[in-house]
C-alpha cells in the first residue's frame, strides 16, 4: 500500500527523471538486442529495425510502463487541475464571485464549527477521554444548578460504585489573593485528592494532592497553581514551587503547576488555583467537611469502560437512595440522580450553549446550501458559452466521464480557493465568541480556536461544496449530442435547457433565504420582545462596582460599618440620586441560590426546595425603583442586633402561601428565621426569558458579606460618575481594589446573551443569504433576457409596448419568487418549531415575521429584475433581428 | 529452421516467471528475457512489450526493487532485485501453478 502511494508519487512528482530512466532502460534492452542481431551477421540497420519490431512499439510500450506504475488517475488529475486553473484565469471575474460565495458559506460553518469544537466537544481541555466522565446532578436539571452533594454523600458514593472509575468533588468560587502587589480576586476550587489523577491531567511541575491531604479540616495548607497563573504570578520560574501564597488571608505552599490549557472542570470558566477540600475551614471559613446536611460539592464521574451512563445512573440512583434511607434526619430535597455528558453539563457554560450552537451550525449549513446552488448556477450561465469548446471534446472521442471530471477539477479548484479563504477569515471569527460576552468578573474564557479538527472539517466542507455545487452543471455540460450543438453554429437557443435548470436553482435559493429570513425575523422579534419587556426594574441611569472585604479581615461588624460609611458617601455624590449594595447585580449570573423553608408549606415528594436568595442592603428597592406592594424596605436598624427580617416577591408569596397575606410569616435560611416585613413586585434576576421565579431577600446588615455590588443611580449619564465612584472607595481604602465598574444595562446583557447571540448570527446569515439569492437571481434573469433579445425583438416588431416587455422579464423572476417563497414558507412551517425552545414570546408560526419577510424578499428579487426588465424593454427591435 | 516451435506464455504466469528467476540474483530486463528462453529451452516465448510493464507493476507492488548499477561491459542498467515481499508472493504462485498444472495434468489423464 505504502509501497504503491510511494511509487505512483514519484513517477509524478519526479516526473522527468522517471522519464529519462524509462528511456534509458528501454534502450539498454535495444542495445542489447542489436548487439546480439549484429552477431547472427545481420547488418546495422536491419538489425536496428528487427530490434524495434521485437519490443514491440517503443510508444506502446513506454505507455504500458507508465500505465503500471499507476499515474493514470493522478496524472489525470494534475492535467485536469492545471487546465481548471487556466480555465478560471481566463474568467477572473466569475472566479472571484464563485470565490467570495463559497468562503462567505463555508466561513460561516466553520465559525460556528470552532466554537462547538470549543466548547462542546471539549468540554475539559487538558483532561484526558472526556467522553467517559459525567456530570453527578442530585435532583432536578436546571440551568442554574446549586452543587448538589455534601462531603458524606459524596464519600458513600464514591466508596461504593462499582459502575465509574472515579468520583471526584470539589468546590469553587472567588478567593482574595493577598502578599503579591496590590490584593486581587481570582477564582479558586477546593478539591478532592484524586481531582488531578481522575481527569487525566499530569501536573508539569510538583504534583497534585495526595489522599491524606483531602480531609484532615485545615491540614493541607498546599495549592496547585494553572499554567496561566503561573506565568503571571510567578513569571513561569521553574522554583515556583515550594514558594508561598497568600488566599483569602491563609498561606499556601505551592505543590505543582497544572499543564497549559487546564482551567477547571466547568467549560468556559477558569480556576486560577486549586486546593484541597480539607481547606475549607480556612478559605472559606467553613468546615462543611464533615456536615451530611451542607450541599456545597459539584461532582464528576469517569465511567468504567463498557459502562453506559444509564447503568451507572440507575446504580448511583440506588446507592442514593439508600444513603438517603439510613440519613432520614437530614433534609435534602430530591434524592434522584442524573447522569449528563460534559457537552450538556449543567455546570459551566455547556448548559446554555448545546441547544444554540448545533442550531446555528444547522442555519449555517442552509446558507452553505445556498451559496453552492449560487455557484452551480454560476457555473451553468457559463457553460452555455462552453458548449462548443465541450462537444469538440466529445466529438474527439474524451469520454463523458473525463470531461465531467474536468469540470468537477474547476469547482474543486474554486471551493478549495473559498475554503482556504474561510480558513483565512475564520482565525479571527472563532475569537470574535468571547465578544459577545460584556465585560464581567465572572472568570469566563468562551472562546472558538482553529484546531486541527477544525481545519480538517473545513477542509471537508470545502470538497462537499466543491461537489454541491459542480456535479450538477458538470452532467449537465457533458451530456450533449455534440453534432447537435456543432451545427448550431454560435446560435445560443441551445441554452434553453440550461436555463431550465438555472430557473430551478433559483426557486432553491429563493426558498432556503426566506427560510433563513424567517429564522432571523423570529430570532430578531424574540430578541427585541426581551428587551422591551418590563424586567421589573429600571436599569437606565444605574451604575455598578464590586468590591472584595475578605482581604482586609475585618470582622463582619467593622464589615458593616464600612458598608454603611460608603453609601453614606457615595449618597452625598452630586449626581447620584440613590445607592444601595447586594451580593448580586440582576440578570448577569451572579444571583445564588438556597434551601429555604417557607413556614407552614409542606414540600412534596422530591421537590426542591432551593430557591433564589439576595442580599441587599436598605435602598437597594427604591435604587432599583423595584415598587413594594407591601410593607417596607429594610433599614440600618435592620443589623445582627436586631430581630431577623426578610422581604418576598409575589411570586414566592403565590407559590408558597397560595391566598393567605405573606407578611408576617417566616421563612428558614441557613438554619435561621426570618420574618416577612415587605413584600415587591415580581423582576427578573436570572434570565430575560424566565418566568419569575420566587425569591427572598435577606438584610445585608444581618448577613454581611465579603463581596458586594454596589447599585448607584444617577440623574445623568452612569458611565461619567465612575471615576468618581472609584475614588470614593479608595478614599475609604486606598488597598481595596474595585472589580467590574460597569452600567447596569451592559451588564444585564447577559440576561439575554444567547438571545443576542443567536439573532446577531441568524440576522446575519439571512442578510447574506438575502444578499446570494439577489445577485444569483439578477445573474439569471439578466442572463436570460440577453438570450432572449431576439424573442423580445420579434415581439416587439409584432407591437408589444415597451411596458410589456418590461412586464414580461419582472413577470418571470417574480413567478421563479413566489414559487420559492411557497416552497420556502411550507419548509418554514415545518422547520421552526425545532427553534420554538430558543424564542420568547414570538410563535414559532408567527404570521407577521411570515408575511413580512416574504414581502421583503418579493421586493428584493423586483428590484433584481428591475435593471434587466429596463434593458430588455430598451431593446431596438430593429438591431435585435439583425443582430443574429 | 532449427529452433523449437514456441508456444505464448499462458495468462499470469509471466509474473511467476520473473520472480522465480530474480530469487537466483539481481537481473536486467534484457538479461530477464532471456534467461526465460533459455531456461525454458526456447519453448516459453516471451513477448518483450509485455516484460518491461510487468516489472513496473511488480515494482510498484512492493514485490520486486529496482537499483541502477553497472553491467560487467560498464554500462548504466535498471537491476531488479526480489525484496521479502515478492520471496513471499514466489512461494504463493509457485504453489498455486503447481496445483493448477498438476489439476490439469489429472483431468488430461482421467478422461
Amino acid at each position: 500500500m505504502w509501497n504503491d502511494l510511494r511509487i505512483r508519487l514519484r513517477s509524478i512528482v519526479r516526473r522527468r527523471r522517471v522519464e529519462a530512466e524509462l528511456d534509458d532502460e528501454l534502450q539498454f534492452h535495444l542495445d542489447r538486442q542489436v548487439e546480439q542481431y549484429l552477431a547472427r551477421g545481420l547488418a546495422p540497420d536491419e538489425a536496428a529495425r528487427r530490434a524495434r519490431v521485437a519490443l514491440g512499439g517503443l510508444d506502446q510500450v513506454k505507455e504500458e510502463c507508465r500505465d503500471a506504475r499507476g499515474i493514470r488517475p493522478l496524472d489525470d488529475l494534475a492535467q485536469d487541475l492545471r487546465f481548471g486553473l487556466r480555465v478560471l484565469r481566463k474568467s477572473p471575474g466569475f472566479t472571484l464571485i464563485a470565490v467570495v460565495t463559497l468562503a462567505l458559506g463555508i466561513c460561516a460553518t466553520s465559525t460556528i464549527l470552532s466554537w462547538i469544537d470549543s466548547t462542546l466537544l471539549d468540554p475539559i481541555p487538558g483532561a484526558a477521554d472526556t467522553s467517559d466522565l459525567v456530570t453527578v446532578m442530585r435532583g432536578t436539571i436546571t440551568e442554574h444548578p446549586s452543587p448538589p452533594f455534601s462531603y458524606p454523600d459524596y464519600v458513600d458514593l464514591r466508596n461504593r460504585t462499582t459502575t465509574l472509575s472515579g468520583l471526584l468533588a470539589y468546590h469553587d468560587d472567588f478567593v482574595s489573593l493577598t502578599g503579591v502587589g496590590k490584593p486581587e480576586r481570582i477564582y479558586g476550587a477546593l478539591t478532592t485528592a484524586n481531582y488531578f489523577d481522575l481527569l487525566g491531567v499530569k501536573p508539569i511541575l510538583g504534583r497534585g494532592f495526595t489522599p491524606g491531604e483531602e480531609s484532615t479540616p485545615g491540614g493541607a495548607p498546599v495549592v496547585v497553581l494553572s499554567y496561566a497563573f503561573w506565568q503571571s504570578h510567578f513569571g513561569a520560574s521553574p522554583s515556583a514551587v515550594g514558594r508561598s501564597v497568600r488566599i483569602n488571608r491563609h498561606t499556601y505552599t505551592v505543590i505543582g503547576v497544572a499543564p497549559p490549557g487546564f482551567q477547571g472542570c466547568k467549560t468556559g470558566l477558569r480556576d486560577d488555583v486549586w486546593m484541597p477540600l480539607s481547606m475549607d475551614r480556612d478559605v472559606w471559613g467553613g468546615n462543611r467537611i464533615d456536615d451530611r446536611g451542607v450541599f456545597w460539592l459539584n461532582v464528576l464521574g469517569r465511567l468504567k469502560p463498557g459502562v453506559r451512563a444509564a447503568r451507572a445512573a440507575g446504580e448511583l440512583n440506588l446507592l442514593m437512595q439508600r444513603i438517603a434511607a439510613s440519613t432520614p434526619e437530614i433534609e435534602r430535597g430530591p434524592d434522584q440522580i442524573t447522569l449528563d455528558p460534559l457537552w450538556r453539563s449543567p455546570f459551566g457554560a455547556n448548559v446554555y450553549l448545546y441547544k444554540t450552537l448545533p442550531l446555528l451550525l444547522g442555519l449555517a449549513a442552509v446558507l452553505l446550501l445556498l451559496a453552492c446552488a449560487n455557484v452551480a448556477n454560476l457555473l451553468l450561465m457559463r457553460s452555455v458559452g462552453r458548449r462548443r469548446e465541450m462537444a469538440l471534446r466529445l466529438a474527439m472521442g474524451a469520454s463523458r466521464s473525463r470531461i465531467v471530471r474536468q469540470l468537477l477539477a474547476e469547482s474543486l479548484l474554486v471551493a478549495l480557493a473559498g475554503g482556504a479563504a474561510a480558513i483565512a477569515i475564520t482565525w479571527w471569527t472563532a475569537g470574535a465568541f468571547g465578544r459577545f460576552f460584556p465585560p464581567t468578573g465572572l472568570p469566563l474564557t468562551l472562546t472558538g480556536h482553529m484546531k486541527g479538527s477544525v481545519l480538517v472539517a473545513t477542509v471537508v466542507t470545502a470538497l462537499l461544496a466543491a461537489v454541491v455545487s459542480g456535479v450538477l452543471p458538470a452532467l449537465r455540460l457533458s451530456n450533449m449530442a455534440p453534432v447537435t450543438v456543432l451545427k448550431e453554429e454560435g446560435r445560443t437557443s441551445g441554452g434553453l435547457r440550461q436555463s431550465r435548470v438555472s430557473r430551478v436553482l433559483v426557486v432553491a435559493q429563493i426558498a432556503l433565504c426566506l427560510l433563513l429570513l424567517i429564522a432571523a425575523g423570529l430570532f430578531a422579534k424574540s430578541f427585541r420582545n426581551e428587551q422591551r419587556a418590563n424586567p421589573g426594574f429600571d436599569p437606565q441611569h444605574v451604575l455598578l462596582a464590586s468590591y472584595d472585604l475578605s482581604p482586609t479581615g475585618e470582622s463582619a461588624a467593622q464589615q458593616v460599618t464600612f458598608d454603611q460609611r460608603l453609601l453614606d458617601r457615595l449618597r452625598a455624590l452630586p449626581g447620584v440620586q440613590s445607592a444601595a449594595l447586594a451580593d448580586f447585580s440582576p440578570l448577569n449570573f451572579t444571583l445564588h441560590s438556597n434551601d429555604v423553608l417557607p413556614e407552614g408549606y409542606v414540600p412534596q415528594r422530591h421537590e426542591s426546595m432551593e430557591i433564589d436568595r439576595a442580599t441587599v442592603s436598605p435602598g437597594y428597592f427604591q435604587t432599583l425603583k423595584t415598587p413594594l406592594v407591601a410593607g417596607r424596605e429594610f433599614t440600618d436598624h435592620d443589623d445582627q442586633a436586631s430581630q431577623p427580617v426578610a422581604i418576598v416577591n409575589q411570586a414566592f408569596g403565590d407559590r408558597y402561601w397560595p391566598g393567605l397575606d405573606p407578611m408576617g410569616r417566616r421563612v428558614t435560611v441557613f438554619g435561621r428565621t426570618f420574618t416577612v416585613v415587605g413584600v415587591v413586585r415580581n423582576a427578573k434576576y436570572r434570565l430575560l426569558h424566565y418566568a419569575p421565579a420566587p425569591i427572598v431577600f435577606l438584610p445585608l446588615y444581618q448577613n454581611p458579606r465579603d463581596q458586594v455590588i454596589v447599585h448607584l443611580r444617577v440623574a445623568g449619564d452612569p458611565g461619567a460618575v465612575a471615576p468618581l465612584l472609584t475614588r470614593t472607595v479608595e478614599a475609604l481604602d486606598p488597598d481595596l481594589p474595585v472589580y467590574d465598574v460597569v452600567t447596569l444595562e451592559r451588564s444585564m446583557q447577559f440576561g439575554s446573551i444567547f438571545e443576542r447571540l443567536a439573532a446577531t448570527l441568524v440576522g446575519a446569515f439571512g442578510l447574506l443569504a438575502l444578499g446570494l439569492a439577489a445577485v444569483g437571481l439578477y445573474g439569471v434573469v439578466a442572463f436570460a433576457t440577453r438570450q432572449r433579445t431576439r424573442e423580445i425583438g420579434i415581439r416587439m416588431a409584432l407591437g408589444a409596448q415597451r411596458r410589456d416587455v418590461f412586464g414580461l422579464v419582472i413577470g418571470q423572476g417574480l413567478r421563479m419568487a413566489l414559487i420559492g417563497v411557497a416552497l420556502g414558507l411550507v419548509g418554514a412551517l415545518g422547520l421552526t418549531r425545532f427553534i420554538s425552545s430558543l424564542l420568547y414570546g414570538a410563535q414559532p408560526t408567527d404570521p407577521l415575521t411570515f408575511i413580512g419577510v416574504s414581502v421583503v424578499l418579493i421586493v428584493v428579487v423586483i428590484l433584481a429584475c428591475y435593471t434587466p426588465a429596463r434593458r430588455a424593454s430598451n431593446v431596438d427591435p430593429m438591431k435585435a433581428l439583425r443582430y443574429e | 529452421m532449427g529452433e523449437p516451435s514456441r508456444i505464448d506464455l499462458p495468462q499470469g504466469t509471466l509474473d511467476l516467471l520473473i520472480l522465480r528467476i530474480l530469487a537466483l540474483g539481481p537481473e536486467h530486463g534484457w538479461a530477464i528475457s532471456e534467461r526465460i528462453q533459455q531456461v525454458s529451452r526456447n519453448v516459453l516465448q516471451v513477448p518483450q512489450g509485455s516484460l518491461y510493464p510487468a516489472l513496473h507493476r511488480l515494482e510498484r507492488r512492493g514485490w520486486i526493487k529496482a537499483t541502477w548499477s553497472t553491467t560487467e561491459n560498464n554500462r548504466r542498467a535498471k537491476y531488479y532485485d526480489l525484496s521479502a515481499a515478492g520471496r513471499k508472493q514466489l512461494e504463493v504462485e509457485e504453489s498455486g501453478w503447481r496445483k493448477l498444472a498438476a489439476a490439469v495434468a489429472h483431468v488430461l489423464e482421467s478422461t
